[in-house]
């Protein structure tokens, strides 16, 4: 379970996050909706440990990971796996490199373990036959699936995603969506970031919508539908011209 | 007059944040030194990368050095009928001046951009953010090994931009004033006494540790946008030399006064 109590993120004079507060339950697969720019790449970082904290708690499993000396951050930071906006592949290093790269590092595997390991999830996300390629030469596509299996190699029980879909085509963009519905099925606790309304509705049991570093509504999709902020209602235009197109998402998600 | 002083205590502001952030860069470069031992294959590449492809760089730039010190040497020298001295002028200044420093300067330019723009692209694709998120750190996977591998490089890199200046300028010397190249080989090398030696070996050890962490400091200071990394690229070039030429003066400042 991950929650974030009272967290402020200010950097250099600038509120990046102000009180955010956010529960996330075990198996479950929360998104952080909202404009570019409103803070919920920051909200992914600080889960991670990656930007300072000016106030506030972040209790991944009961514990506080805010307050924990570096070292035991680090060991709490192992559990989780993050997908980043631009991949953050290695590009001089081979698909089965980029994988196991951070199983290398910890020394507790063999090269045999390592390569059988690699094998296993990049068949899990269709990337098999493509070990010895560099990222260059992958699509945007299958550079994301990439950066899942990574993430995945580790075997954390958080994925936090930074807009899995951006810049993709309509049948990579399916694919890294199912690809994250398997997941999720199979026990994975996951976070993700989006400004892209379908993919929200279609991956989130719960959902936040955050504005200028401040969250404005959270909650299922129904609650949050029930709003009578404005800028609620002016992100889900959409679904409120057309509700049958809230159906038609939600029968995607089945 | 306080607006015109505020920009300015701003910029100093910086200059010694940027400063304090280089000086906690360097304490964790001593303390997580032995981490090296894991990296030996980052180290490796970077050996080869920094060192092996820089040898005809400075293979070149030491020998037009030395060339050049020979011809202006020479004809200043044959004014007084001194032509003989122009190997001692030429070996004091390859092997305790010109070699390490010419050297400095070059790698200052070719490893600084090149670790900056490394590093700096990295940071701006959120590859350093992975090696955190991981539980990796930046320094121990990245600046160590670069600047382990400076370390054991620059020294030879300098041994032969010290050989290629005076052989080029033994052979200058014997064309263009007729010094018979044994003679001119002979006094070179005799001529040198350990307290050289010490100077021309001491130098590039310190250039290659300041080379290399104040080009990844830059490259980790990268932020935002790829006009940031061609700013910190110019300053780490820039930075790198200027450390190198004052380093340059302390050392021959010091040798001089103790030995």
């Amino acid at each position: 379970m991950i929650e974030l109590k009272n967290i402020s993120v200010k950097i250099n004079g600038k509120v990046l996050l102000d009180d955010v507060s956010l529960k996330v339950d075990r198996a479950a697969t929360h998104v952080i909706l909202g404009p570019s720019g409103a803070g919920k790449s920051t909200i992914l970082k600080v889960i991670l440990g990656l930007l300072p904290v000016g106030h506030g708690q972040i209790i991944i499993d009961g514990e506080d990971i805010s307050s924990l000396p570096e070292k035991e951050a680090i060991e709490a930071r192992r559990q989780m796996g993050m997908v980043f906006q631009g991949n953050a592949l290695f590009d001089s290093l081979t698909v089965r490199d980029n994988a196991a790269y951070f199983l290398q590092d910890s020394g507790k595997f063999t090269r045999k373990q390592i390569n059988e390991k690699v094998e296993r999830v990049l068949a899990f996300v269709n990337l098999d036959g493509t070990e010895d390629l560099y990222p260059g030469q992958l699509s945007g596509g299958m550079k994301k699936r990439l950066a899942v299996a990574r993430a995945l190699l580790t075997r954390p029980g958080i994925i936090l995603y930074d807009e899995p879909t951006t810049g993709l085509d309509p049948i990579n963009s399916k694919a890294v969506l199912n690809l994250i519905q398997k997941l999720k099925s199979s026990g994975t606790t996951s976070v993700v970031v989006t400004h892209i309304i379908n993919d929200a509705i279609m991956l989130g049991d719960t959902l936040t919508i955050i504005e200028n570093g401040k969250i404005i509504e959270t909650g299922t999709i129904k609650r949050i539908l029930q709003s009578e902020n404005k800028f609620v209602r002016d992100f889900f235009y959409e679904i409120y011209q057309d509700s049958s197109l809230l159906n038609e998402i939600e029968a995607r998600k089945q | 007059m306080a607006e015109a002083i505020g920009p300015v205590k701003t910029t100093f502001t910086q200059k010694v944040k940027i400063l304090q952030d280089y000086s906690f860069l360097v304490a964790d470069i001593f303390k997580l030194s032995p981490t090296v031992r894991k990296n030996w294959a980052s180290v490796l590449s970077e050996m080869y990368l920094i060192g092996t492809r820089a040898v005809f760089l400075v293979l070149s730039g030491g020998l037009f050095t030395g060339i050049i010190l020979a011809i202006e040497t020479g004809h200043n020298l044959e004014k007084f009928g001194a032509t003989l001295m122009i190997s001692r002028t030429v070996s004091y200044g390859m092997i305790r001046e010109l070699g390490p420093a010419i050297t400095g300067l070059l790698l200052a330019a070719r490893t600084g951009a090149k670790n900056t723009s490394e590093i700096g692209t990295m940071q701006l694709s959120e590859q350093i953010d992975a090696l955190r998120a991981f539980g990796l750190n930046p320094v121990v996977k990245l600046v160590i090994p670069r600047v382990t591998a400076a370390l054991i490089m620059f020294l030879p890199l300098t041994m032969i931009a010290d050989m290629a200046g005076i052989l080029g300028g033994m052979a200058i010397t014997n064309l263009t004033f007729h010094i018979d190249l044994a003679y001119f080989w002979n006094t070179a090398i005799n001529i040198l006494e350990f307290k050289d030696i010490f100077v021309g070996t001491c130098k590039p050890v310190f250039f290659s540790f300041f080379i290399s962490s104040i080009s990844c400091f830059y490259g980790l200071l990268t932020r935002e946008s790829t006009a940031n990394l061609g700013k910190n690229a110019i300053n780490s070039v820039v930075t790198s030399s200027m450390v190198v030429l004052v380093v340059d003066f302390i050392f021959t400042k010091v040798i001089w006064e103790i030995m």
